[in-house]
């Protein structure tokens, strides 16, 4: 359908619109008008992405002259192809009805892992080791070398791309990360290099938050984003982890280790190149004298991940004289990884500031706080010229590298944590040295200044105020939507007893009783026997699900089971597996764990998943020392009160885990929280308003058997036919003309 | 087997006790033919095979001679003992391949009607239907046999049945159970340490899908290195280490034998195969791509330990294998669904089709290009919004309900829980309309349908969900009412003999009902006379009825009789209905002689 927001033609591709998606796309357009950023909560299964794409790609088709370019984050590889997926519907929808004048080019970017066609190099089983592969075919150098010798092994598919030239274009048109594959294989060029160049001219990227938070990697792929570019962060309920994991490193033994080795090697490769081409050596040292200015003019195989530290506080100054020659600074570095090894030596676990680090590492080692800043490019700027090509190899030398440059960089927002052992298994020695941040607002600031329109949208930010004084930003919209159902398409419960009218509840003191662990198996088991296909239960942690499970097995299962485990693969097949139980209709049950990768980005929707089970509250574990410092500086900073923060934190991931079933109005399903806990008003006041408009009164405080009645209703109820439009004077799917007729005015006071 | 007869030397037995009259046996297809060594005793035999029901076997390895036993129809059986178990193979194979043939020959005749053109293939599925439904097959004989219905009549009720069975032709596989082979709990004898499991075919077939290396091991260590006894003790010794969770002493076994450590470790072929699969799962949750692609994963990078990430231990990984890997596996390899369609029998022969089912499957492996299609568009299909959009229908498995008694009895237990508040609603409504407020109520929503078309759901959800729960109700409750107690049923407090019968009377009844009552109004001669036949078969039934009552213990009788009691209704109604045509006919024919000619 097609309708006008203003003076803006929106083309979306479907007949019918849910008002909210209506509603959202105005606040956008207002966004996008007052070229501010925004937050925006929309309760999941209420098509944000096409929503959000469909008007962004509209405004911009009507505004032609402006360099408008959608840059568009998401959290994982699959949030990405589906996104680029809707992108597609919409794109053939445009296209079909303005005709060539609306053709884009949309690309998704990611690592050379998951690009590259190259069938020797991608059989490597990491990305560091592809990466590493694909620069041994690559690198300037042996390009250059093999130039002259034809016994070098060079990658068909980049020699095919360099051959094309300026010739090597994807034409316009929506490109899944499959896609760029199948036509780079088909062309005979490199996905991975074609994407990377053709950034600059695509009207939409997709790509990871990395990208554009992670200093190392948005230093080189996102420095060309243009300034009147929107960026768009989905799912963003993360959005303050993913800040302040960028900014933070951690050393252990094995990292020391590994960096001492890496340490030999450098200092073996320069006596190799002082022995042969002592030249090079020298015109490296000129070069730093002038200044750091290596990147820019290098080609683009030689890149690798930039400077750890944000664009702006990198002073533009020329490395300092004590570490420009490659023996001086690998004396540094050498000095740095053995002070290093001895703090880890501590038998107390240690907290101290940037600042007072810098000073005892000044006093001990004798290594000042701007050799540490430039630690990085310095390492950086060596291994190019030793024309070092296994980078796989050295990444714990770069980790020790990052550690300093973040250390030299930051005075404020970070703190300094080395822990002996780890508190809950204080019997193995693994003492570790961490770097971390606990200021989310200091990776997203650049992002901030640099675009002039950043929306951060999720179907769980509440609540929404906390958001802006976390990242530190003003928006110039915030708002939550509620979702206008047909029918009670979602039925939370909340269940604080089990079947013998004991408290459940996986608090500490709780969560080891056996009649706990037995109430919630027998939960489960009463609630497979009544709902039909998927069900997907969360626990607290691996450990507790580890427990709980073995407990379980014996009381045998009815079901298909699949579990997520911390393998990748592992977990990836078992979904699989477990959809394809779904489909068959023969149901399965799928355990997972909260804040884990299944619960941050699987949808399970429809007959993938009619009841969620949440096991627990999912706190974060509030002993650790790191938790622990950054609610101290939350506090100290935000004035957020430590609780305030805890209760928030669990419940947003709590309603992410839940929020998971629902895709769409025809959708249904049923969340059960189970905890005593839930039944508090403060812990329960922190679910988006969009769940606590769907908890009756009536459900607040259930057992087991009644929650199987109200199942077994539930379900019974959700079957049948229904009428998708709604009531006459509650509409909740609209089609063009009601659209139409309804005009801007209506609209508005039913949307408030 | 090419051969039309075995002759193989053979001990005949009239019972188990019994030593046996020794002599030759012979079998062709017609007959068996047993002759004494010693002509004048008196084990003499000459059976024809279409007597012969069915045959039963000892089996190898278990310590009873090699017996066959062959069932005749009249419950008697015939035993012979064989020198050795590969005489034993040959003859019941023999058997078996006549058996198979008798079941045919015996049906055809009877489909074979002259008046139809009845194309083979069309034959042949209605055999098969008889020989997969026994009930079915015995109301064919009842019927058709006895020259109540003709074959097309007989078949014409069930058309649906036909259709479903021409369009579906796969046959429904049996897949493995739900259980984790896991729960094959060890006995004890109580008084030493020895722990026995017991190993079905079954269950070394389930071990071998779930662990491709055990297969493997299995393949090229039994029997030359080793028996398949030892085989599976060190098998089950792998468990045991495992079951213990204790990884070093796991290792410490492992280092000492090389055959144990097979099993020890972690499953090679697994990981290879997790690989060629990653390849093709749905993009949209692909979450190893983004491993590929998430430059946090950089060692040392991220917050390292926080409360949410955890530890493991990273000593002996090579021995540990977690209960959820094993779940995961479990399940999928019960997804996949059985691949082997052998007879369950000698472990080697399983071990060795498992094989070439894998070689098969991998040979079909599709190409990239279809991998690449199919996962675009699962893609595509997860990305539209549903209720914006057109409905898109996923592919179902019909669903195959064998015996719908099993379904309504299963519905009991859920009709009774509901009973309670559904009954009450029900009870209220109306039923004794007028022919007038009938016709008017019709003509109202006629001309309201007239006026508005229909509504998009027809009947309203919450009306054809009451409709629906009060016919599962009332067909799942009529047996369980009669009993006094309402979780049992009262035909399962009846003798066998008799539950079987009432149940055929019951569908019997059904049968000659429906006929009966489709042939009204009677049009033509041939109508006539069915009836007629019908009537006669029905009127057959009452004595039979009277049989059965009469036949139960006292204290049962009455149950029994309140179990007749619809049956007898519904044939007094039908007969009832017969005479009153009749005279209306006879009434009819008098006015107008020529009426039905």
């Amino acid at each position: 359908m097609k309708f006008q927001i203003e003076d803006v033609t929106v083309y979306f591709p479907y007949d019918h619109i849910y008002p909210e998606q209506y509603c959202y796309m105005i606040e956008l357009k207002r966004t996008l008008d007052a070229k501010g950023h925004c937050l925006l909560e929309m309760p999941t299964g209420t098509g944000k992405t096409i929503a959000l794409l469909s008007l962004i790609t509209s405004y911009c088709l009507s505004k032609p002259q402006s360099p408008m370019k959608l840059i568009y984050c998401t959290r994982t590889v699959h949030e990405m192809e589906k996104t680029l997926a809707e992108l597609k519907i919409l794109h053939n929808y445009q296209i079909k009805h303005l005709g060539p004048q609306a053709r884009i080019l949309a690309i998704g970017l990611s690592s050379r892992k998951n690009l590259c066609v190259n069938p020797t190099v991608v059989a490597a089983e990491n990305r560091d080791s592809v990466d590493a592969g694909c620069r041994k075919l690559t690198a300037s150098w042996v390009r250059a070398l093999a130039s002259e010798n034809p016994d070098v092994a060079m990658c068909e598919f980049f020699e095919n791309y360099e051959k094309a030239a300026s010739a090597a274009v994807l034409p316009p048109g929506v490109y899944t990360l499959q896609e760029l594959r199948a036509f780079g294989k088909e062309k005979g060029w490199c996905p991975y290099f074609l994407a990377r160049h053709m950034v600059q001219f695509a009207n939409v990227v997709v790509y990871s938050y990395q990208y554009l938070l992670d200093p190392k990697v948005a230093g080189i792929i996102s420095k060309e984003m243009q300034k009147e570019s929107v960026v768009v962060f989905d799912e963003a309920h993360n959005i303050d982890n993913v800040c302040i994991e960028a900014l933070s490193v951690s050393v252990r033994r094995q990292t020391l280790e590994g960096a001492t080795w890496n340490l030999s090697r450098i200092s073996q490769e320069i006596d190799r190149f002082k022995a042969t081409d002592a030249s090079i050596l020298r015109a490296e040292y000129n070069r730093l004298v002038e200044g750091l200015a290596l990147r820019g003019n290098l080609p683009i195989t030689d890149n690798w991940l930039s400077n750890p530290a944000l664009p702006d506080d990198i002073l533009k100054e020329a490395v300092p004289g004590n570490i420009r020659r490659a023996e001086h600074f690998l004396h540094v570095l050498r000095r740095l990884v053995q002070y290093l090894s001895g703090r880890l030596d501590t038998e107390n676990v240690e907290k101290e500031s940037p600042v007072g680090f810098v000073a005892s590492l000044s006093s001990h080692a004798g290594i000042d706080q701007k050799t540490l800043k430039f630690c990085y490019d310095r390492l950086h700027s060596l291994m190019l010229t030793l024309e070092i090509t296994d980078t796989d190899e050295f990444l714990h030398i770069q980790t020790i590298c990052d550690f300093a440059t973040l250390v030299g960089t930051y005075g404020r927002g970070f703190s300094i944590i080395i822990e002996p052992f780890d508190e809950r298994m204080p019997h193995i020695p693994d003492p570790v040295l961490q770097l971390s941040c606990h200021d989310a607002s200091l990776a997203i600031k650049p992002v901030f200044d640099r675009f002039q329109s950043v929306l951060i949208t999720s179907g769980t930010l509440s609540p929404i105020d906390l958001y802006p004084r976390l990242l530190n930003f003003h928006p110039v919209v915030s708002r939550s939507f509620t979702m206008s159902l047909t029918r009670d398409c979602i039925c939370p419960m909340v269940l604080t007893r089990g079947s013998d009218q004991l408290p459940v509840s996986t608090k500490f003191d709780m969560r080891s009783d056996p009649g706990v662990v037995r109430n919630y198996g027998k939960l489960l088991l009463e609630m497979v026997s009544v709902v039909p296909d998927g069900i997907v239960c969360f626990f607290v942690s691996y450990s507790y699900m580890d427990g709980i499970i073995n407990t379980w097995n014996d009381s045998g299962i009815l079901k298909l089971v699949f579990i997520e485990t911390q393998d990748v693969v592992e977990t990836t097949l078992a979904l699989d597996n477990y959809r394809r139980a779904c489909d068959s209709g023969r149901g399965a049950v799928f355990f997972s764990v909260a804040r884990g990768k299944v619960a941050e980005g699987i949808d399970f929707d429809r007959h993938y998943g009619r009841l969620v089970i949440m096991i627990g509250v999912p706190f974060q574990y509030t002993l650790s020392k790191i938790l622990l410092a950054r609610l101290e500086y939350l506090r100290d900073t935000f004035q957020i009160k430590e609780g305030d923060f805890l209760t928030f934190d669990a419940l947003r991931q709590a309603a992410q885990c839940v929020g998971r079933v629902i895709r769409s109005k025809a959708d249904y399903g049923m969340m059960i929280f189970a905890d005593k806990r839930y039944s508090r008003h403060d812990k329960r006041s922190k679910l988006p308003s969009w769940i606590l408009s769907h908890l009756q009164d009536a459900n607040l405080n259930l057992s087991t058997d009644m929650a199987l009645h109200i199942a077994r209703e539930f379900l019974k109820k959700m079957a049948q036919p229904y009428d998708k439009t709604g009531s006459s004077d509650k509409k909740t799917l609209l089609s063009q003309e009601e659209l139409e007729k309804l005009g801007d005015g209506r609209m508005h006071e039913m949307s408030y | 087997m090419a051969s039309t007869h075995v002759t193989k030397r053979a001990k005949y037995k009239t019972t188990i006790k019994d030593p046996g009259t020794p002599g030759t046996l012979r079998m062709t297809f017609e007959k068996i033919l047993f002759v004494p060594h010693n002509p004048k005793s008196a084990g003499k035999l000459d059976v024809e095979f279409r007597y012969i029901k069915g045959q039963k076997h000892t089996k190898e390895g278990s310590n009873k001679p090699p017996w066959l036993n062959l069932t005749n129809n009249q419950n008697g059986s015939f035993i012979f003992e064989f020198e050795n178990y590969s005489d034993l193979q040959e003859c019941r194979d023999f058997v078996g391949k006549v058996l198979a043939k008798g079941g045919e020959v015996s049906e055809k005749p009877t489909v074979a009607y002259p008046d139809e053109q009845l194309s083979a293939a069309e034959m042949e599925l209605r055999i098969k239907l008889l020989q997969e439904d026994s009930e079915l097959q015995k109301l064919h004989k009842q019927f058709v046999l006895s020259g109540v219905l003709t074959e097309t009549e007989f078949w014409a009720t069930r058309k649906k049945l036909l259709d479903r069975e021409v369009s579906k032709k796969t046959k429904q596989w049996l897949g493995f159970k739900s259980a984790m082979i896991s729960d094959i709990k060890p006995s004890t004898d109580g008084r030493t340490n020895k722990v026995t499991f017991n190993l079905t075919p079954e269950v070394i077939l389930q071990i071998f899908a779930e662990k491709p290396a055990v297969h493997r091991a299995f393949l090229s260590y039994v029997p030359n290195k080793m028996s398949e006894r030892t085989f599976w003790t060190k098998y089950f010794r792998a468990e045991y280490l495992h079951s213990t969770k204790n990884s070093i002493a796991a290792a410490a076994e492992a280092a000492e034998d090389e055959e144990l450590a097979v099993f020890l470790k972690q499953d090679d072929i697994l990981a290879s195969e997790a690989q060629k699969k990653i390849r093709r799962v749905d993009p949209t949750l692909d979450m190893e791509a983004d491993e590929g692609d998430d430059y946090t994963h950089l060692p040392d990078h991220g917050i390292f330990r926080e409360g949410n990430k955890e530890m493991t231990e990273s000593q002996n990984e090579l021995y540990k294998r977690s209960l959820s890997q094993d779940i995961n596996r479990h399940a999928a390899v019960v997804l996949e669904g059985r691949a082997v369609d052998v007879e369950l029998e000698d472990t080697k022969a399983v071990a060795e089709a498992l094989a070439q089912s894998k070689q098969k499957s991998s040979n079909k492996g599709e190409s990239d290009g279809d991998i690449s299609r199919e996962r675009l568009d699962r893609l595509s299909r997860m990305t539209e919004i549903e209720d914006l959009q057109g409905p898109n229908t996923l592919p179902l498995a019909p669903l195959c309900i064998k015996d719908p008694r099993d379904y309504f009895d299963s519905q009991q237990a859920n009709a009774l829980r509901t009973s309670g508040d559904a009954l009450g609603g029900i009870e209220q409504i109306k039923c004794g309309l007028s022919t007038q407020e009938v016709y008017g109520s019709l003509r109202e929503s006629i001309s309201s349908i007239k006026a508005m078309g229909l509504k998009e759901p027809i009947v309203k959800p919450e009306v054809a969900h009451q409709v629906f729960d009060a016919l599962t109700n009332s067909i799942s409750n009529t047996k369980y009412h009669i009993g006094k107690n309402p979780q049992e049923s009262v035909l399962d407090r009846l003798p066998r003999k008799t539950k079987e019968e009432l149940l055929h009377h019951w569908t019997s009844i059904l049968e000659l009902l429906k006929h009966f009552w489709a042939s009204y109004p009677i049009t033509t001669t041939y109508l006539y006379a069915k009836v007629n036949r019908l009537k006669d078969a029905m009127s057959n039934i009452y004595p039979q009825l009277e049989e059965i009552k009469g036949s139960v213990p006292s204290e049962l009788r009455h149950q029994v009789s309140l179990l007749v009691r619809p049956m007898h209704q519904a044939l007094d109604a039908a007969i009832q209905h017969y005479e009153a045509s009749m005279q209306k006919r006879s009434a009819q024919s008098g006015e107008r002689p020529n009426g039905y000619v």
